[in-house]
Formats: structure tokens, sequence, C-alpha cells
């Protein structure tokens, strides 16, 4: 330990010339690792952000419940007080016609103007019922037996299917980092070997002056380590672009579409290239080492 | 120092490089291995410096027994030897100062006695005014001094030269047989193969061995008795 720190000036000074004895090389290599990368980020981005959805979809699952608006409002609230009475309702609000109204305004934004064509409040007063969702069904029914109700609207088949996209988003992510670790750690190793092959010499003069095998291999390490973090850079970076650019565009015409904050989403993305590809970098540069021995 | 009894190397293509070795160097001792291209003498130093290990019979250097299954002893023996090769092996690319370093980096100095040893290693060899050269604009000679120089800065107990004079002018060979042949001043030993024997015929040393076709002659201490 005591020999690395004392070389640690030459480890740094020795990977930059096994950097440039192979630059156009080891230029591609960056190129490519950092486009997988960057695949590799966007879709770990879009499985997060889907889960994200799914999940604040479902923290805000609720069922609208109509009814006659000729009825009084102590029949209404009787209507309301059976509902809160059901197991896995959170919360049961009236929305009379104009709260209905104002929502949708707040919804629509600047398109809210569009409601002004309209002669009467289009909207019709219901209770909003904030459930568990996973109690959903049953509280369906139990809402199905209380008379007096019109119509009951839940949101169930489009959860459902945010859910069934959700999980396909992260099956094709499972095999898309499968993929991209795959081919990360058989570029890093081949580089290595390369390395390794093309500076056969210097190593065998290192071995006859009795050099430990440590202080022979790591500045090929260092260089395994060295590409993929460089390429992780440039994949963050290219990744972050992208995801800013893709919420620049969507949250203008599609305000409904609840995303998670982008800094977030940034600082995570950052994060977790950067790991991924040190930690991939150090197993390339690994197999790398092992390929070279058994030969 | 170096010990070897009965010793033979055979190649796996069934070649007999040596047979039946008998030498027993003391330290300190400047020995020349002479012969003819192809005599052994490469085989013999690649022996000494655990780069092959001995089909049947005896040998030791520096204590240490050459043995196949005795792989990580080898190294630690190598770190206290300074071999010195024919085709120089010096890193390309790098300055005189960087290849002398190299040869020290893991081995126990302080960065500071790394810094006096290849100092004094290359001004030692007269290469001082080209201390930040690349060893790839240095002539022949120069290169091998740069490699002499790596050789001795490491301090070592044994120095191994594989023909040192073999890309050199005779008057840049004697010059590098004077120098190598004076480390003997600082007790140490100092092994040369040459196939060259007149450039050997004044140099001091105490012990000459001739080799050929892997069987040697050896002991013989003086001018008069070999010439």
């Amino acid at each position: 330990m005591k020999n690395i720190f004392k070389n640690i000036e030459y480890f740094l000074k020795e990977t930059g010339t096994i950097l440039r004895l192979n630059f156009l090389s080891n230029i591609f290599s960056i190129l490519s690792m950092a486009l997988i990368f960057c695949m590799l980020s966007m879709v770990i981005s879009g499985v997060w952000i889907s889960n994200q959805m799914v999940e604040l979809i479902e923290g805000e699952a609720e069922i609208n419940v109509f009814y006659d608006e000729s009825f009084e409002d102590s029949k209404v609230s009787g209507i309301l007080n059976e509902i809160k009475a059901i197991n896995g309702v959170r919360q049961a609000l009236i929305i009379d016609k104009d709260k209905a109204y104002d929502r949708m305004m707040g919804i629509m934004g600047k398109d809210a103007g569009i409601l002004e064509f309209f002669e009467e409040n289009p909207f019709s007063a219901f209770i909003e019922v904030k459930i568990e969702l996973e109690e959903m069904d049953l509280i369906v029914e139990r809402m199905e037996k209380i008379k007096d109700i019109d119509y009951i609207r839940d949101n169930q088949s489009v959860l459902n299917r945010l859910r069934s996209i959700s999980n396909i988003i992260r099956v094709l992510g499972i095999i898309i980092i499968t993929g991209v670790g795959i081919s990360t750690l058989v570029i890093t190793s081949h580089i290595i070997r390369q390395g390794i092959y093309s500076n056969k010499e210097q190593i065998n003069t290192l071995k006859l002056l009795g050099a430990p095998k440590y202080f022979i291999v790591l500045p090929f390490f260092l260089e395994g380590i060295f590409l993929t973090l460089i390429a992780g850079i440039f994949a963050a970076t290219m990744g972050n672009l992208a995801l800013w650019y893709i919420y620049v565009q969507t949250t203008g015409p599609l305000p409904f579409i609840p995303l998670p904050p982008l800094e977030n989403l940034i600082y995570g993305n950052t994060i977790l290239t950067l790991c991924t590809s040190i930690v991939l970098g150090i197993c390339g540069s690994l197999f790398g080492f092992a390929s070279t021995n058994k030969n | 120092m170096i010990d070897a009894k009965d010793l033979c190397l055979q190649y796996a293509d069934g070649t007999l490089a040596l047979q039946n070795i008998n030498i027993h160097i003391e330290p300190g001792e400047v020995v020349f291995i002479i012969g003819p291209s192809g005599s052994g003498k490469t085989s013999l130093l690649k022996l000494l410096l655990g780069m092959e290990y001995p089909t049947s019979g005896h040998l030791a250097v520096l204590g240490q027994p050459i043995k196949r299954e005795k792989n990580s002893e080898i190294r630690r023996m190598r770190m206290t030897i300074g071999p010195i090769f024919q085709d120089f092996r010096l890193l390309q690319g790098r300055t005189v100062l960087e290849n002398v370093l190299l040869g020290m980096r893991f081995l126990e100095f302080s960065k500071n006695e790394m810094r006096i040893n290849a100092r004094d290693a290359i001004e030692r060899v007269g290469l001082s005014h080209k201390i930040n050269t690349s060893v790839d604009n240095l002539s022949w000679g120069e290169r091998q001094r740069v490699a002499i120089a790596r050789a001795v800065a490491r301090k070592p107990k044994l120095i191994i030269a594989d023909e040192p004079t073999g890309n050199l002018d005779k008057d840049n060979a004697l010059n590098i047989l004077e120098l190598l042949t004076s480390f003997k001043d600082d007790h140490t030993t100092v092994i040369i193969t040459t196939h060259a024997t007149h450039l050997i015929e004044n140099m001091d040393r105490d012990m000459l061995i001739q080799i050929d076709k892997g069987n040697i002659e050896w002991g013989r201490l003086n001018h008069e008795e070999y010439f």
C-alpha cells in the first residue's frame, strides 16, 4: 500500500501514456461506451418516471360518485356519510358545480378560455372519494348498494393500463440494462487486453526487474476506469440534456402528466450513470486481466 | 551467492541447452561467461534470472533455490538483481531519468533515495547531460548506459549483463565493460556474457567461464591461463 501511494504520480502518468499511445482507438471506445451509457440512463430515467407516475396516480386514486342534482343538501350529506363509513375510504368531499368548474379552469391553464364559450356551467356536482387503491373493488361494490347514487366513475381501467405500461418499461429496462452492462464489460475488457498485449515488452521487462503484479497492472486498471468514467460523464451530460428537452416539450402541451421534479431526475441520473460507469469499468478491467492471465 | 550442482536445462522441443553445470560464485566477484552464439550462455543467464527452471540438478541464486513452485520468492529475488539485457529493454517515449527510476519504484526506497540513486547512477554512466532526454533520441551506446544505470541504481547484490557489447563498436564496448567491472568496488557480483573474447583480454576479473554446446569449463582466473 505504501508503494502505491509513493508511486501514485507514476501510475497516473503511466495511465496517461497508455491512453496517449492508443489515442484514436480510445476515443472511439469512449464514444461507443458514452452512447451505450446514454441509452442506459434514458431507460433508467424512463423506468423511474413511469414508476413515479403510477405511484402518484395511485396516491391520487379516487372515485367520483354522481347523484341527482335535485337532491337536497341533507340527502347529499347522508350519501356522503354512508360513503365515509366504507372501509378503505380515506376522504370524501362534495364538489359542487362551481368547484368542478374552477378545477377544470386550473387544469386547463391558459387554454381555460374555451370554457367561456359555454353559456351554462357544463359540469355536474359529485362526491370525490379518495380511496386505498387495493380496496377499490370492495368499495365500488359497497357503493353500488347505496341507493340514490346515479353513477360511479372509477379510473380502474386507466390505472391498470398505466401499471401494465410501467411493467413493460421495467422489463424492457432490465433487458437493456443487462445488454448495456454486458456490452460495456466486453468493450472495457477488450481495451484492457489490447493495452496489455501492446505493452507486452514493457510488462515482461517489469517482471524481470521483479515488479509485483499490482505494480504492473494498476496503470491498465486505471485506464479502464478512466475510459468508462469519461464515457459516463459524456453520457450523463447527453442524458440530462435529453431529459431537459423532453420536460420542456412535455410540460407545455401536456400539463396534466404528473412528472417528477426535473432537478431530482437530473441529480439521480448523474449519480447513477457515473457510479454505473465506474463499477462497469472496474469489472471490465478485472475481466480483461483475468482473460489475459489465462492466455 | 550462486551455487549450481549438476545443473541441466532441456527446452520443451528437446534441445539440451545446458548439461551437468557446476559453478560456485562468491559475493563481489566479476565473472565473464564466454562462448560462441548458441553455446548456452543466455540459457544460463535465464536460469540465473528465474526465467527458466532447471530440468534437473540444483541452482540457488542469492540463497534462493530456482524452482517452478517458488515463483513469488523468485520475483522477490529479482528485486535484488540488476539485469542488463542485450536489447536494453528500455521504455520507449520515456526519458533517461524515468527509465532509471522505473527500476526502483517497487523497491523499498523512499522517493528521495530513488532520486539520489538515479542521479548518481546516471552520473556514473556519464549521461547527466541527457537526464531529461527521451531514450528514443539516444545512440545505442547511450541506451546501453541507461540500461546499466537502471540496473545499478537499484543497488543490486548481483548484476547480470547479457551481451552488453553486442550492438556497440570496439571503443564503446570497452567503455561499457570497464564500467561494468568497476562495480566490483561496490562489492557487487557482476556476471557478463559475451562472445567477443578479444574485448575481455585485459579486463579485471575473478573468473572466466567458457561455455560450449551446453558444457562449461571454469575457474580460469588470470589472463595467461586462458589467452
